[in-house]
């Protein structure tokens, strides 16, 4: 594991960001520490799995990321041009609830791997992530909620979706504090989890594995 | 199934650590029983007398001890009350229930910028802040002066009421909230997570700064709601949610000192606290066991939401009385088979000796099914009969007032209160609002108000949106 890797996973972005200032400046190629970043990420990702870390930590680890994005994105510009990402997901919580957390954090997960993500909000009704996914054809629509009320509406923008004719162009997941323990035959979803490095797996697993420089510019 | 006991009895003997009679059931009823009724959430807050008469009509659903509902609209007044405070909370009043209207919804917005601009200048001007959806200006001024000056003294007197017709017990009297969790919704989840590793002791000298602003005023509430005279009104609703996924270090770090304090501070002063505890704190039950060092036994309750129950009685079950975890997706989506199973686990895991209550997760859902919670209370009379019950007591005659037992109870806990003062708490409001600031505004109350307009910045007014 190398020195980037290795502030990932100690969670320090002062010496992550200056690993790589000093690297960029040593001529080293800004994709490849992209890909050393996405490795220490994959392995805080392992410690959250494994119980070793939490959310906390998790999300601390997308920050440095994001710190770190913004002093590669220029580097990779300059030595590549524009990279176009490889996955499109639409994230949203659904109408009636306005709870943001959850989705948040996927999003900024999904972000550090590459993943574009087009975020409709809170409170979205079914119409509007119906239009989204006309106009933007996402190969994910992620739909969020805390509010166990908020299960039905879930449902329900499932079904508009359906009805539009655009289910078959899209995976939807469902991710909120309470729709893993429903059981899946009363969900209308393709999956849906509590747990957050489940459902960036899911959703990974079907839009295939990104470039390494997916997404950073 | 013999019962010995009366609802409070049973409560405050599971409270001590001591077999009941039965286990005592403790399902959190907001907005299940105005639903269940037929009730929409205008009504539910706005006609206490036919809330009541719901309540007393449907003892079937309720258990042992009920939420008094008045405190899931303590946000409708301007200086909110405790708990989730005026910033937090959406400030609607609600038509209906989903699909036509919805529930109070907690926000979560970067409504603090600048830690330091906040002790310097209180909360006041955040009252203005645009990014609050402070809908309270709209309102008519009778409303206003209603949610503000009046309801909660009209709501004490509603279920107190309630209390000696049914002879139930309230769960809370006063609701405080830990303030890292108040953080979490003045900075966003994303911003919180920066401050904990960039700047922490900013976080800490807030949390120290809100523990006892929350702490006093929500004593202040038990008061009014009749702590010492009207069973379990002496309670606390200490809500630890907890920003998701604190490691254990983090948890010893930020979490536990404050909420050490403030239960330090309502036990000591004569109070008992329903600590409520969000998320899975499995990890955590070894540093909680610790907030009941140097306090008497009898004082502490734990209700958990996804912790595991059967290590929570391992490891708390000596200091402090547990309860909860009793999934509310179950009461919703659920059989009745599912639910009572579940609740005869429980109970089966953590009942013996005493020292535990069966309750939910959570508040119910509104939309549980009600068979399912007439299930959960049932259960608690169905599998969690004690062999010998400790004390025995005649009971409470019908519609007569308080047993004997019961108002010894009473004057107990009220010759131990100590209620904070007027001065105490208009101190720590005046520090709340205005920071710095404090002792200058005092000196010119009662017009302070006019004078929190010199203290926005360009941009803050009301009128500025």
């Amino acid at each position: 594991m190398g020195k980037l890797s290795e502030a990932f996973v100690g969670l320090d972005k002062k010496t992550a960001l200056q690993v790589v200032r000093e690297e960029l400046e040593s001529g080293r190629d800004p994709l490849d520490l992209v890909d050393e970043a996405r490795k220490g990420l994959e392995r805080v990702g392992e410690k959250f799995d494994s119980g070793e870390y939490f959310l906390m930590e998790l999300m601390r680890a997308a920050q440095i990321f994001q710190a770190a994005a913004e002093v590669l994105n220029p580097a990779i510009r300059q030595a590549y041009g524009e990279v176009t990402t490889k996955g499109r997901v639409l994230l949203g919580t659904v109408a009636g609830d306005i709870h943001d957390l959850g989705k948040n954090i996927v999003k900024i997960l999904l972000e550090c791997r590459g993943v574009e993500v087009i975020d409709l909000g809170v409170d979205v009704p079914a119409e509007k992530f119906v239009r989204s996914v006309q106009e933007n054809h996402p190969q994910v629509v992620g739909l969020s909620a805390l509010l166990t009320a908020s299960v039905a509406e879930m449902n329900r923008t499932t079904e508009a979706i359906e009805k539009a004719g655009l289910r078959d162009q899209v995976r939807v997941i469902f991710g909120g504090g309470i729709v893993g323990e429903i059981g899946a035959s009363r969900l209308k979803a393709d999956f849906a989890t509590t747990d957050v490095n489940q459902g960036i797996r899911q959703i990974e697993q079907w839009i295939g594995r990104v470039d390494p420089g997916a997404g950073m510019t | 199934m013999t019962e010995t006991m009366t609802h409070y009895e049973r409560i405050i003997a599971a409270y001590r650590l001591e077999e009941p009679d039965r286990v005592p059931v403790i399902p959190i009823n907001s907005y299940f029983l105005p639903y269940h009724v037929g009730m929409t959430i205008r009504q539910a807050q706005r006609e206490p007398d036919r809330l009541i008469q719901a309540h007393l009509d449907h003892q079937d659903l309720l258990g042992d001890a009920v939420h008094p509902f008045q405190s899931g609209h303590d946000h409708l007044g301007l200086f909110g009350r405790t708990g989730w405070d005026q910033t937090t909370l959406d400030w609607r009043i609600y038509e209906d229930f989903p699909p036509k209207g919805n529930l109070p919804n907690l926000y979560e917005k970067d409504i603090i910028e600048d830690y330091d601009d906040v002790f310097e200048r209180g909360f006041s001007t955040l009252l203005f802040n645009l990014k609050l959806e402070n809908q309270i200006w709209k309102r008519s001024v009778h409303d206003f002066l209603y949610f503000e000056f009046d309801y909660l003294k009209v709501w004490a007197a509603a279920w107190r009421r309630f209390v000696e017709e049914s002879g139930i017990s309230l769960l809370l009297g006063g609701r405080a909230c830990h303030p890292l969790d108040l953080l979490q919704y003045y900075r966003g989840i994303f911003n919180l997570v920066s401050d904990l590793y960039e700047q922490p002791e900013k976080v800490k000298a807030m949390c120290e700064w809100l523990a006892e602003y929350e702490a006093v005023r929500a004593m202040g509430r038990a008061m009014t709601m009749g702590a010492g005279e009207v069973p379990g009104a002496d309670t606390i609703l200490f809500i630890n949610g907890g920003p998701p996924g604190l490691s254990p270090a983090m948890f010893d770090e930020f979490y536990f000192p404050y909420a050490k304090k403030m239960i330090d501070m309502f036990v000591k002063r004569g109070f008992k606290v329903h600590n409520h505890w969000d998320t899975d704190l499995t990890p955590n039950l070894r540093t909680i066991a610790r907030l009941a060092d140097g306090l008497p036994k009898g004082k502490l309750l734990m209700d958990f939401e996804k912790t595991n129950m059967k290590k929570a009685k391992e490891i708390l079950g000596d200091k402090m009385c547990i309860a909860g975890n009793v999934p509310v997706v179950m009461l919703i989506y659920g059989t009745v088979a599912e639910v009572e199973d579940y609740c005869k686990t429980l109970i089966h895991d953590c009942a013996e000796g005493g020292g535990y209550m069966l309750g939910g997760e959570c508040d119910i859902p509104w939309d549980a099914k009600p068979e399912n919670v007439r299930a959960m209370v049932e259960a608690a009379r169905k599998f969690g009969q004690y062999k010998a019950s400790g004390r025995e007591s005649k009971g409470r005659e019908a519609r007569s007032g308080f047993s004997p037992n019961e108002r010894r109870i009473l004057e107990e806990i009220k010759a131990g209160l100590q209620p904070p003062t007027r001065e105490e708490l208009d101190r720590v409001t005046a520090k709340w609002l205005f920071g710095s600031n404090t002792e200058t505004m005092m000196k010119y109350a009662p017009w302070s108000f006019v004078l929190t307009k010199l203290m926005w910045k360009k941009g803050e007014e009301p009128w500025a949106r």
